[in-house]
């Protein structure tokens, strides 16, 4: 399991991009979403959140994401980019699994 | 182009404060970290800045507005924060930028005419009211009880500040007690807590709460924590106030604020003037209480800390409860 440290965040609030922050949960996963197309697509960003979560093995964490209309794979990303950054791993970087030790 | 600095110098600095003027803004000295964005002439274009965990400053040129620039910027400034290990965001901005500011996930605390005071947590500050109230026993919400506030630091707490509440509930059935969450003081929040959780025992109509940024912050006051500098001359409290006499004092039914005089620092007794001045007209009554002394000097916590710096505890001994006393010199002890 990926033990969120420190806050920390991933990405711009550019077009096509999204704001990703994380930071310490108490014991559950908060999920919250800011989105241009949250009619449209935000059951989808829910999904691809929860889904790269559990990719991460995070279970315990605030996440918030303000989306600009990115596309899965760039949430998926930035949401890696942010959990490796509170888990202060920045060499050697499993993207799209969890950090084994 | 992107220029940034931590926070502008020398020429750049002039630059920015000369476009934030023609923009009808003031560049404000606490500012620690600043962002421009400049066209291909090198001139800026949009800019934005951060004072502790408060964005300000941010603005863009007519001429460029629509293109996206604010994201970039507000990007720049949130980034900065985070690497500072700040999270609970902060932004002043005018109320037509509602839209633009909502849109990069900030959320309104409170708007006036002049400005909107936004937060980057989706109901923190309404959160922050459920918070309180939870804390607040069922009778203080009775209509026939009088309910009074007091909004202090107690770094660290001192005879003064419990002399204040015993003049408050003289006055008022209970009396909540805000206790200021900022870090930057001599004593840590936690340690402040424990003194003053010490120091008021048996006084049972008191109700403590924590302040957690919304009250004498640095994001509702900043000027409070300059007030050593000279910059601090100018108190900058009216949304703090605001805030108190439209929100917090409505939720909880306070109806009276209890103050300390202040023989010494400009920037509190301007505070104090204006609080007189502003809460009156949401049905909040002032009550500015004359300082207990010792020797006939006011009791301080400045006083107090200088005795701790000098170690003259002896000094310090008749300023302080017992309770607080001893905690003190255990922890001196410690160190």
């Amino acid at each position: 399991m990926i033990e969120i440290k420190k806050p920390a965040m991933a990405g711009t609030l550019e077009s096509s991009d999204c704001q990703v922050t994380v930071e310490e949960g108490e014991g559950t996963i908060e999920f919250s979403l800011d989105s241009t197309v949250i009619n449209q697509y935000g059951n989808q960003i829910r999904k691809v959140a929860y889904d790269t979560l559990k990719n991460l093995d995070v279970k315990n964490v605030k996440l918030a994401i303000v989306d600009k209309g990115a596309l899965d794979c760039t949430i998926r990303a930035r949401i890696e980019a942010a959990v490796y950054r509170s888990a202060e791993q920045t060499e050697n970087l499993p993207w799209g699994g969890a950090i084994r030790s | 182009m992107i220029l940034s600095g931590a926070p502008l110098k020398g020429n750049e600095l002039e630059k920015l404060k000369a476009f934030l003027r023609k923009m009808e803004l003031e560049y404000d000295e606490g500012i620690e970290f600043s962002v421009c964005i400049l066209s291909e002439d090198s001139e800026i274009i949009g800019t934005g800045s951060v004072d502790s965990n408060v964005m300000k400053c941010v603005a863009i040129d007519e001429t460029y507005q629509g293109r996206g620039l604010a994201a970039t910027i507000l990007s720049e400034l949130v980034q900065y924060e985070y690497e500072h290990g700040r999270t609970h965001l902060f932004i002043y901005t005018k109320p037509k930028n509602d839209v633009l500011f909502s849109n990069m996930g900030f959320y309104t605390i409170l708007q006036t005419d002049q400005v909107l005071f936004m937060e980057n947590r989706k109901n923190g500050f309404e959160n922050f009211l459920k918070k309180i109230r939870q804390e607040t026993p069922e009778e203080a919400f009775d209509s026939n009880k009088k309910t009074g506030a007091v909004i202090a630091n107690c770094n660290p707490f001192t005879y003064g500040h419990k002399y204040l509440f015993e003049k408050a509930l003289e006055q008022c059935d209970y009396l909540h007690v805000f206790l200021l969450s900022d870090e930057r003081s001599t004593f840590k929040p936690e340690e402040r807590y424990e003194m003053v959780r010490r120091g008021i025992v048996g006084m049972e109509r008191i109700i403590l709460h924590w302040t957690s940024d919304y009250m004498i912050s640095s994001a509702t006051f900043p000027t409070y924590f300059f007030k050593d500098s000279k910059q601090g001359q100018k108190a900058n409290c009216q949304l703090d106030l605001e805030l108190f006499a439209k929100k917090i004092a409505v939720s909880l039914h306070i109806t009276k604020r209890f103050v300390g005089t202040e023989p010494g620092c400009t920037v509190t007794r301007t505070y104090n003037e204006e609080m007189k001045k502003i809460l009156p007209e949401y049905g909040v009554q002032v009550f500015e209480i004359e300082r207990k002394t010792w020797n006939d000097l006011p009791i301080s916590a400045s006083v107090v800390r200088k005795c701790i710096a000098d170690g003259t505890f002896d000094r310090m001994r008749p300023m302080v409860p017992v309770e607080v006393y001893q905690y003190i010199t255990e922890k001196i002890i410690q160190f």
